[in-house]
């Protein structure tokens, strides 16, 4: 106990300063502009009902990759963390790399999508957009980058669909979930999920929000926001917190088939390692994944554990499987200094040698 | 700030008088009487009723977590310091300012209908999952909020924070009566939804109490880590020690959300909201239905309805895309055996060549694409096939994509084979 060497005026000088930096903060917050999502210039090539591919414009003086990228976002948030500010954008870091990238915003699914399936969104939706990606390029094959539960969604496309799918990069991509690690997995198990759709039709997105606030709550509703006085008392850092802070909470709410598939297959049965997963009619062996795989996850990940990607790795058919592990959180391997430093270009290397 | 808002200066001004009288109070080693954090906390929610609506609304709730938070810190703080300044050494300063967190807790705990929402300041955090369930849920479960305010049930003295447990038992009992008569049915199923949100209720209070009880173990547990800290890693600074709390807090927290125990209570919740959410939709579908007005029940048949017509139709239009894909093959193959005997005749590509301005002089430029495509893949079925005929494959190719090129490059095919794609941009 004696090893305490703080003394009380030294606790008053800290809050002093706290205060200071509060209230600096607080004037920083009234006086600053709305914060805008995603940065990166793009063009609108196809909408079917909330669905909108985008292309990203690509960077000049660049030697282009002639095979185009799509990348697949999860449904559970919104894709502009892949493009969350000018200087840290996954996005960006790709098309400077030669990355020809598209992307699939989801949008917001309401109750007319309550019964859209796995099946509507893999052979259905993911499937058109890449069909008009081969057609305005002129190729047989895509790549496709896979982000969390997209990746998941990516896996089981490019078993199904291998003449459409050059390379596949998936990014912190749950497929083992019953690892002893996953929390999230954990919550779920005992969970009614047919009593939740047939009740709510759709997930709320609150709900997605309450549950992965609640993983680590000390540190995402308590500690964030006392170490926030500190980050908002400088005006440059207002913007860039609060855009952060937007995407956290912005979930969408779930289409209610396509949940109660998922959670049930994936999470509860745990069908990807045990098998036994269909999409549609279609069955999913991922033996039958013989296409090049990059599979990327986060050491520091609380979401999809490490051991729950890497997983994939025993589960493929392909001879050219590669992992990389990022030693960085969930989000971090999006947003972080240290993943445009490399996770990027990582990415970019390998799809380039194998375009 | 002061000349664009007044509000903000008096709150900034405020906030530095609060500072100057918490400077003064702990330099001079006199504790003080009240909460210094209180004031602060009051100073603000002051300014803010007054002001909220300025600020924009992206970041409302940021700062309003801000300032949740700030209370906490500034308590914590506060009471530190005043246990310090009353004499008592750091480690010991903490370890009361931790006894009077587990004493507050247990306050709490025996409060009749503990949700954790009550709890302000330090502890507050231990209780975010718990408060913000009851919040987030509040719209979606019936019997939370208003229906204890049914005819029958808004007994006198009766008040929100009623004691569940003492009212289980009687109600149980009353629940169970049978209904009589022509409104059985109906009664039958108020007296259902009523027993489903006791048992919610009762789901969503063995929640709260592991909570409770896991809040109070990490206390203890805080308290045992700080006796084993050594000096290298002891906290230097209010912001360490919280720090510190708030690893030890995650910790507790962890091992309680990956236990069994977690998993039951939590699952026991959800389902149970569930269960009496469906419910009382259905209550709801009923009465809409006598009112001749459509239900959810009608709307979910209609839209699976409609999902199914639109994916049957995706599939129709991909058959109809490939028909019309093979009937172009089908119609390219004369001419491609016309194309083939003469190339044989007369080994030469030129003829491709001289067809390929034909396409690209085609009035749309997307149709011209896609006729060349189309062109292709009609070239390397025939290359495949060549290897049976025993034709030289490249020339059969090279012939077969010419006729292809030329027959749909003709005006009339181009505006039919664009539709292809356009349809399908719309999403029909």
């Amino acid at each position: 106990m004696s090893n305490f060497q703080f003394r009380a005026d030294q606790v008053v000088d800290e809050m002093v300063q706290f205060n200071q930096n509060l209230s600096k903060g607080v004037k920083n917050l009234l006086e600053a502009d709305e914060i805008s999502s995603g940065v990166t210039p793009r063009e609108e090539i196809y909408t079917e009902d909330k669905l909108t591919l985008y292309r990203y414009q690509p960077s000049t003086g660049v030697v282009q990759n002639r095979i185009p990228t799509l990348i697949v976002y999860a449904l559970v948030n919104r894709p502009y963390m892949m493009d969350i500010q000018e200087n840290r954008s996954t996005i960006r870091g790709l098309l400077d790399s030669g990355q020809d990238v598209y992307l699939i915003d989801w949008g917001y699914p309401d109750r007319a999508d309550k019964y859209l399936t796995l099946d509507d969104y893999i052979n259905g939706y993911i499937d058109r957009c890449v069909d008009i990606m081969r057609e305005r390029h002129g190729v047989d094959k895509v790549n496709i980058l896979g982000i969390c539960q997209g990746g998941v969604f990516s896996l089981c496309y490019s078993t199904l669909h291998p003449d459409k799918v050059k390379n596949l990069v998936t990014m912190v991509t749950p497929v083992d979930c019953k690892t002893p690690d996953n929390m999230l997995s954990h919550w779920v198990q005992k969970m009614d999920i047919d009593s939740i759709v047939d009740a709510m039709g759709n997930l709320p997105g609150e709900m997605l929000n309450w549950t992965f606030l609640n993983l680590k709550p000390f540190q995402l509703m308590g500690q964030k926001y006392v170490s926030m006085v500190d980050i908002i008392a400088e005006e440059k850092n207002v913007k860039n917190f609060m855009r952060m802070e937007k995407w956290i909470f912005d979930s969408p709410d779930q289409a209610g088939e396509a949940f109660r598939q998922f959670i049930k297959d994936i999470f509860q049965q745990n069908k990807l390692v045990e098998g036994g997963l269909k999409i549609g009619e279609h069955p999913v062996d991922l033996a039958d994944l013989k296409v090049p795989i990059l599979n990327i996850f986060a050491e520091q990940d609380h979401l999809v554990p490490p051991a729950a990607s890497k997983a994939m790795g025993k589960l493929v058919g392909s001879k050219d499987y590669t992992e990389l592990s990022f030693p960085g959180g969930h989000i971090g391997i999006y947003v972080s200094g240290k993943a445009q430093a490399t996770v990027t270009p990582a990415i970019s290397e390998w799809l380039n040698k194998r375009c | 700030m002061s000349e664009t808002n007044p509000w903000a200066a008096q709150w900034f001004n405020a906030q530095q008088q609060f500072v100057d009288a918490w400077s003064d109070m702990a330099k001079s080693g006199t504790p003080g009487n009240g909460s210094q954090s209180d004031l602060w906390a009051q100073s603000f929610d002051l300014w803010r009723n007054a002001n909220g609506a300025q600020v924009q609304p992206d970041f409302q709730q940021a700062m309003d977590k801000c300032m949740d938070m700030g209370k906490g810190y500034f308590a914590m703080a506060e009471q530190v310091s005043k246990n310090m300044s009353a004499g008592a050494e750091p480690a010991e300063a903490i370890n009361q300012w931790m006894d009077q967190l587990k004493q507050s807790l247990q306050q709490f705990g025996s409060t009749p209908g503990f949700d954790g929402s009550a709890i302000n300041g330090f502890m507050k955090q231990w209780f975010n999952p718990t408060s913000s369930w009851q919040q987030m849920t509040a719209g979606m479960a019936p019997m939370n909020q208003g229906a204890w305010q049914m005819p029958g049930m808004n007994m006198p003295g009766m008040t929100p924070s009623f004691n569940l447990g003492e009212m289980i038992d009687p109600l149980g009992t009353m629940l169970e009566a049978p209904g009589v008569g022509y409104f059985r049915e109906p009664q039958a199923k108020q007296q259902k939804g009523l027993q489903l949100g006791l048992e919610y209720h009762q789901a969503n209070q063995a929640f709260n109490q592991a909570f409770l009880r896991v809040a109070t173990e990490s206390i203890q547990g805080f308290q045992a880590r700080i006796l084993k800290v050594d000096a290298e890693s002891a906290p230097k600074s209010l912001r360490e020690l919280y720090d510190l709390w708030i690893d030890i807090s995650e910790e507790h927290y962890a091992e309680f959300a990956m236990s069994e125990e977690y998993q039951e209570l939590y699952g026991d919740m959800v389902n149970r909201l569930m269960i009496m959410k469906k419910h009382y939709s259905e209550i709801a579908d009923d009465t809409l239905k006598a009112m001749n007005l459509p239900n959810t029940r009608e709307i979910d048949t209609m839209q699976e309805r409609l999902q199914q017509v639109r994916r049957d139709n995706f599939v129709l239009k991909k058959e109809i895309s490939e028909i019309k894909s093979l009937l172009k093959q089908v119609m390219a193959k004369p001419a491609a055996a016309d194309a083939s005997v003469t190339t044989a005749a007369a080994p030469t590509v030129a003829p491709a060549v001289k067809a390929a301005p034909a396409v690209k002089a085609a009035p749309a430029v997307k149709a011209a694409q896609t006729v060349k495509k189309a062109a292709r893949k009609s070239a390397s079925k025939t290359t495949a096939s060549s290897n049976t005929t025993g034709k030289p494959a490249v020339t059969a190719a090279t012939a077969t994509a010419k006729k292809a090129a030329i027959k749909t490059a003709a005006p009339k095919a181009a505006p039919k084979k664009k539709p292809v794609v356009t349809k399908a941009s719309k999403g029909a």
